[in-house]
């Protein structure tokens, strides 16, 4: 089987942004391609547009020298072009066969018949009968994998795969990646991540600002190569000292920290204990929806549980709220910085203002005191490298990067003992993601403290002093960062023990 | 294929503007409706719109009818903003009168310019106590304050037709439902001969004004835009929550009492089972034809208070019977909610045209 698949002059714009512009690819079996590109770069589209959900302003697609018209998801599937999405299109509560056979016109014995040819052939282990809520990110990714095959794809196209993975179950995905492009499918790989480009694809096209800006082989490229291709100028890397804190002051100590929620949809935790140096970053990995929300808001005051003790700088906080716990000096990042670090109705300064810590004076006897937020916002602006100085702008026009460094500038400015920022970099370009890395490990240059709850791991390794894992709301025993090991923490978040 | 997207800015003046539109649309609405019954549309409206007030006598009316509604959407308002669906207005101003006008019972016969303020605070304390039971119960036991607030209004409304009935009813009235009238110094003070507006309408601009304060320059008001735009970031940035839903209330609650009691000691005089044609309901409708703010709610009040008007003329007029004025105001919701759905809302036919949009 040999497929040819070639784009040719696709553009598309969005009202104040080109998406596409002229691009024209060419992509052949036997090969894995990658498609890098920062966010925003125009891959998403391009991907949307090959499999129909979105129909291109100009230019054309050909599979096998044909022209084939993709108006609808369906026409996608019609010409055998598979995709599967960054995000689940499963039903949870249906079981795994009931989700496959929703969109299949198999028959069900028929249907259960090449599903169980696939999970033999590819070595895949899943109980077709079990709810898709029991399952793994990775199970689960599976299942919309075994959906594409089910059609014979000639070309499979897969979205930021490994985001949600472990890094065992990363591997295992590129090892039947790699299966299937033996047997002839046409696989695009679309990534932000370098290391998984180089060791997984044979060509890398990289995307910027809805161009092609390079296509060439793997084998020819380097990190650092691809990374200046992708960002389009050149990054300083920056690394953190390795430190040692063992007569350092103990700045927060975390003692019986449980919790139990009546909503199915939380984690409990069980018996977290642990503390923290000045100047230290503890970093607390593990796959999302282990705990991780649970654990942030208890640290930050939004959950208050019964019998915790939080010691900060040896005053008992546990009962505190969030603005009483700012007064301590702590500073909080959450996860969502679109509906909860920040209101995107409200303008610049106003949320500025949620940070209300005692000596800022925003509201002075409960009025407020518009011009000094305006003040404190524009040194927030120009400190951070906001790229706006119009304080009065609402904050929905901000892209992902500034935003969150307008939310890092906030919590940061009023020089906090310690910050507690949980995934701050999640969807952010490079040059944003540098950023906000360089300006953590300043602030434990500056002596003090942060925890970073998060779900990359290379942040992880490169911003912590020393790293835990949870998993199913329970904490691993924690690490020096230097005897951490990616596979270490791999095994650690799967739910595995060590040594 | 159509498809419903949800637009990304939508511009301040149009926000604005979409209240007129629907105003507009109403009276298109209310024009067909007339047509259909057998009269000419434009005389019909001329009856229902501009005869009520061609006079000075109407133009008071309209200031008595929209002095509680402006009063009672400002105190929603507060509750709406932050996300509190306070709907039993009518029953906390059922109560404000139930406590207003027990006081001003109390105070027959005595004279003194103490007693008509002293009323009045109990109205507005009356009003508040009861909308502060919704309040209570949603953050202490987590209940639905839509169903309590609403529910709590067949309450006051059963425990005003007893007292008025039973022990409150005048003793020489021959036993109709209703008190006896109070003294002249429980009264309102009347600010022109001949006309019912009473003294009432400065304490809805008084807190028309306080509300624009409280809402806009400090802190209380802040943190309810905040909690209305999104509760996980109040919750985040500290905000007492609890506190808040509960201050809310009170200020809605005072608010409806206060319109309460201001119907008693006004245009009424005494206690008996109709005290208010569903002022408490309609505000609601005020306060969303305002937009919410302060200064919308006046206009809205004043139109919202003219359906109510030219129901009567339109019932003396045409013959028709007077819930034409719900009608009106069902439509003004009607087209308000449709204009908004449209304003926040884009709707596209895909499949019509070759090129996707």
């Amino acid at each position: 089987m040999n497929t040819k698949l070639r784009v040719s002059e696709i553009s598309k714009i969005y009202p104040g942004c080109v998406a596409n512009d002229e691009i024209s690819l060419e992509f052949g079996s036997g090969k894995i391609y990658a498609l890098l590109g920062e966010n925003g770069a125009g891959k998403s589209t391009l991907v949307k547009i090959l499999s129909g959900v979105v129909r291109p302003d100009k230019g054309e697609v050909f599979l096998n020298d044909k022209s084939i018209k993709l108006n609808s998801p369906l026409d996608a599937k019609k010409n055998n072009i598979g995709m599967v999405f960054q995000h689940f299109n499963l039903f949870e509560t249906l079981s795994v066969f009931e989700n496959l056979s929703i969109d299949s016109d198999k028959k069900n014995e028929d249907l259960r018949l090449s599903v169980n040819n696939i999970l033999k052939k590819y070595n895949f282990k899943i109980d077709l009968d079990i709810p898709v809520l029991n399952l793994s990110a990775g199970q689960k990714q599976k299942v919309e994998i075994i959906r594409c095959l089910i059609r014979n794809p000639k070309v499979l196209i897969m979205d930021e795969p490994t985001s949600v993975l472990t890094e065992q179950e990363t591997e295992d995905l590129f090892v039947s990646l790699k299966q299937f492009s033996d047997e002839g499918i046409l696989i695009i790989y679309i990534t932000h991540k370098l290391k998984e480009v180089l060791s997984l694809c044979d060509e890398v096209a990289v995307m910027r600002k809805g161009k092609v800006v390079s296509v060439s082989k793997t084998k020819e490229e380097k990190i650092e190569t691809l990374a200046n291709k992708m960002v389009g100028e050149n990054l300083s890397t920056i690394k953190k000292k390795i430190k040692n804190f063992k007569y350092s002051e103990e700045i927060l100590k975390i003692s019986n920290l449980n919790f139990r929620s009546d909503d199915p949809y939380e984690t409990n935790l069980i018996n977290l204990n642990f503390s923290l140096k000045k100047g230290e970053c503890l970093g607390i990995a593990g796959i999302s929806g282990n705990g991780q929300s649970e654990l942030f808001q208890i640290l930050s005051g939004e959950i208050i549980t019964d019998y915790t003790s939080i010691k900060f700088r040896d005053k008992e906080i546990s009962k505190l709220n969030p603005r009483e716990r700012r007064e301590y000096l702590m500073a909080f990042s959450p996860e969502d910085r679109i509906s909860q670090a920040a209101v995107p109705e409200l303008k610049i300064y106003e949320n500025v203002a949620l940070n209300n810590f005692k000596s800022s004076n925003f509201f002075e006897k409960g009025l407020v005191n518009e011009k000094k937020i305006k003040e404190h916002s524009k040194k927030i602006l120009s400190n951070f490298s906001v790229n706006t100085d119009n304080v009065e702008m609402k904050s929905q026009f901000l892209s992902g990067g500034n935003l969150q460094k307008l939310i890092i500038g906030r919590e940061l400015i009023t020089s906090p003992e310690l910050l507690v920022c949980f995934n701050p970099t999640w969807g952010l370009d490079v040059g944003a993601i540098n950023y906000i890395h360089e300006t953590l490990i300043n602030i434990n240059e500056q002596g003090k403290s942060s925890i970073l709850i998060s779900t990359d791991n290379d942040e992880l390794l490169k911003l912590s002093d020393r790293i835990c894992v949870i998993y199913k709301g329970k904490l691993s025993k924690i690490m020096y960062v230097n005897e951490v090991t990616p596979e270490k923490l791999g095994i650690l978040m799967g739910g595995g023990s060590i040594d | 294929m159509i498809k419903i997207e949800k637009r990304n800015d939508v511009s301040p003046s149009i926000y604005f503007l979409t209240p007129i539109l629907a105003i507009f649309l109403t009276l298109f609405g209310g024009g067909i409706i007339f047509y259909a019954l057998g009269f000419n549309p434009l005389e019909a409206l001329k009856f229902f719109f501009i005869t009520p007030i061609s006079d000075l006598y109407g133009f008071s009316e309209l200031l008595v009818k929209a002095t509680p509604l402006c009063l009672i959407a400002i105190g929603l308002s507060f509750c709406f903003k932050s996300n509190n669906w306070n709907i039993g207005a009518e029953g906390q101003l059922i109560f404000g009168g139930i406590v207003g006008g027990g006081v001003a019972l109390l105070f027959y016969g005595h004279d003194g310019f103490y007693v008509l303020p002293i009323i009045v605070l109990s109205g507005a304390i009356g009003g508040m106590i009861f909308a502060m039971i919704p309040a209570v119960l949603k953050t202490y036991l987590n209940t639905n304050e839509i169903l309590v607030s609403l529910m709590l209004v067949y309450v006051a409304k059963l425990l005003l037709d007893y007292l008025v009935v039973g022990p409150w009813s005048n003793p020489e009235g021959f036993n109709f439902p209703e008190t006896r009238q109070f003294s002249e110094s429980a009264r309102m003070p009347i600010l022109f001969d001949g006309l019912r507006i009473h003294a009432g309408i400065f304490i809805t601009l008084i807190t028309v004004f306080l509300s624009w304060l409280i809402l806009y320059k400090t802190y209380l008001g802040f943190q309810i835009k905040v909690s209305g735009l999104s509760l996980k970031t109040a919750k985040y940035a500290g905000y007492k929550g609890k506190t808040m839903i509960i201050i809310v209330f009170m200020i809605s609650g005072a608010c409806a009492g206060l319109a309460g009691v201001g119907e008693i000691t006004g245009p009424i005089g005494q206690l008996h089972r109709n005290i208010s044609p569903d002022y408490g309901f309609t505000a609601i409708i005020v306060a969303f034809l305002g937009r919410l703010n302060p200064v919308g709610i006046i206009f809205a009040s004043l139109i919202v208070a003219l359906t109510y008007l030219g129901a009567e003329t339109a019932q003396i007029f045409l013959q028709v019977p007077k819930y034409t004025g719900q009608v009106f105001q069902g439509m003004i919701l009607f087209f308000l909610l449709g204009s908004d759905y449209l304003l926040f809302f884009k709707i596209k036919f895909l499949g019509l045209k070759k090129n996707e949009l």
